[in-house]
């Protein structure tokens, strides 16, 4: 079995647009006035800029930093959802993103259908699916909405349902975007002690988190990202301590 | 052979093998599709009927065409050619549909691809079933024509899959694409043999209007061997199959450059 890893070495990322209009009507105004000022509204965004890294296997790295860092993006680096723009990614190993719980729901189908969808999305197969099924539905504790289709669910429902799946796959490298603090007070605290379970499990865990708690009882390591570069790579506490003097220094300016 | 080539053909492989994936996203389309509709997939064969009912008696008297003979090469030609121009316009939406899908999940991209044909494809099976039932009604069926149509179905096939590829591509990158391969499938309904017979066209000496034009290969490929219970004509095959293959190599040439940046054109 070849070990597990994640390297990047001066990955950047930047998505170009454009705020202006790009169609004929915009470019017939433009010949129009023909004043030559640039109201195309080009602009380019770095996500990520020269980010360099290496986790191993048996890592476990928090990622911390302002709303807009990068945190997501450097965790879709590290999926292989977004390809860098610049230098070169390579993870080695079974990747298991748990970035959001909106999408790949079927409406029309029941509970359990989405459970089997979702499932065979995250890379189950019909035999693991179907034994791990029961354990999956009791603890969504959904009962007999189980058997309904999905749009007769809450925000909350969705959520239970789409978090026992994830948590039931088998990670080898397991990427989280804060995705604590789900359902209601009940289901939170089972919640919380799941996700820990199951990220015991990720061989390799990258997370993000606004939580300090949870990166200081997880992570030996964790990277802070503003701007879309490292700021500071290094051990958790020394990376919090700096984290939260810069913040204060921030505040008190 | 470059990195990108390696990744590209294992990315192929790799969704090849995820069959499961891509089966369940194609019948989730086509149910999706007739979801909530009492009639279901059963209007898939009654606008055929439709068209078929219509077009045969007008252009079947118009064109001093005898029903028995006319009936049967309209239906082949409409069936076939409803799989081709959904293998392009579906084509265009294919990675646009699926966003929510490539922005969360990490399967190589030609899944959606494999996904989109998996709806075309069922449709042209049941429209080929109905042209069965109608040869078998009219008492000229030709079992073994049947097994003389697998190569020129597999060559249909082959073109759809590689028009799902380009397009697909094409698509994402240019927005206006799927309004102007709407307007070139009209013209190309038209000055393809599909309602009226390819010997009218040369009987009036202008032959080279389907003699250039490819699609009119991978129809006849299929429709032949159905109707007339024999192979096509070597030159059928081989205008097909260079078509398919010629498509498959601008497939790979634009998914060679957009392959990697796709998630960001969505």
């Amino acid at each position: 079995m070849t070990t597990l890893s994640i390297r990047l070495d001066a990955v950047g990322v930047h998505f170009s647009g454009r705020t202006g209009p790009g169609d004929l009507k915009g470019w017939l105004a433009e010949r129009v006035r023909g004043d030559g000022r640039d109201r195309s509204g080009a602009y380019v965004i770095k996500a990520l800029d020269d980010v360099s890294l290496a986790i191993a296997e048996g890592e476990r790295v928090g990622l911390i930093g302002l709303n807009g860092a990068g945190k997501t993006t450097l965790l879709k680096v590290m999926s292989g959802i977004y390809p860098p723009t610049a230098g070169t990614a390579r993870t080695t190993g079974h990747v298991c993103p748990m970035f959001e719980f909106a999408t790949g729901f079927e409406m029309n189908q029941t509970g359990y259908d989405n459970i089997r969808i979702r499932g065979m999305l995250l890379g189950m197969t019909r035999d693991e699916i179907e034994r791990k099924l029961p354990e999956i539905a009791a603890f969504t504790e959904l009962g007999k909405f189980l058997d309904y289709p999905v749009k007769t669910y809450s925000a909350g429902m969705f959520i239970r349902l789409a978090f026992a799946v994830s948590t039931s796959v088998n990670p080898e490298i397991l990427l989280i975007d804060e995705v604590m603090g789900a359902g209601d007070i009940r289901f939170a605290d089972r919640a919380k002690r799941r996700m820990l379970e199951f990220m015991e499990q990720g061989k390799i865990l990258v997370f993000s988190s606004h939580s300090m708690e949870m990166l200081m009882s997880f992570c030996s390591r964790t990277i802070w990202l503003e701007a879309g570069r490292i700021a500071m790579d290094g051990p958790t506490d020394a990376v919090i301590a700096a984290y939260r003097a810069s913040e204060q220094r921030h505040a008190a300016a | 052979m470059s990195a990108v080539d390696r990744q590209l053909l294992a990315d192929i492989g790799r969704s090849l093998a995820l069959s499961r994936v891509w089966l369940f996203l194609g019948r989730q389309d086509l149910r999706a599709r007739f979801r909530r509709t009492f009639i279901g997939p059963l209007w898939i064969l009654i606008n055929l009927g439709l068209f078929v009912a219509g077009g045969g008696l007008v252009y079947g008297a118009l064109l001093g065409q005898p029903l028995a003979e006319f009936l049967p090469h309209l239906t082949a030609g409409l069936v076939i050619w409803g799989f081709l121009s959904a293998t392009v316009t579906e084509a265009c939406h294919t990675f646009v549909v699926a966003e929510g899908y490539i922005k969360q999940f990490v399967f190589p991209k030609q899944v959606y691809l494999f996904r989109t044909l998996v709806s075309s494809t069922v449709v042209l099976l049941i429209g080929l079933s109905a042209l069965f039932v109608l040869l078998l009604v009219l008492g000229v069926l030709a079992p073994l024509g049947w097994l003389c149509a697998l190569p020129g179905l597999a060559l249909l096939l082959a073109a759809g899959l590689a028009h799902v590829s380009l397009f697909a591509y094409l698509g994402a990158r240019f927005r206006d694409l799927p309004h102007a391969l709407g307007g070139v499938l009209q013209v190309l309904f038209f000055v393809t043999p599909i309602i009226y017979p390819a010997e009218l066209l040369r009987a009036r000496g202008v032959d080279f209007v389907y003699r250039l034009n490819p699609l009119y290969y991978l129809i006849e490929g299929v429709r032949h061997p159905v109707l007339d219970g024999t192979f096509a004509g070597l030159d059928v095959y081989a205008a097909g199959a260079l078509y398919v293959v010629v498509v498959f190599l601008l497939a790979y040439l634009t998914a060679r450059r957009l392959d990697r940046t796709l998630v960001y054109l969505l």
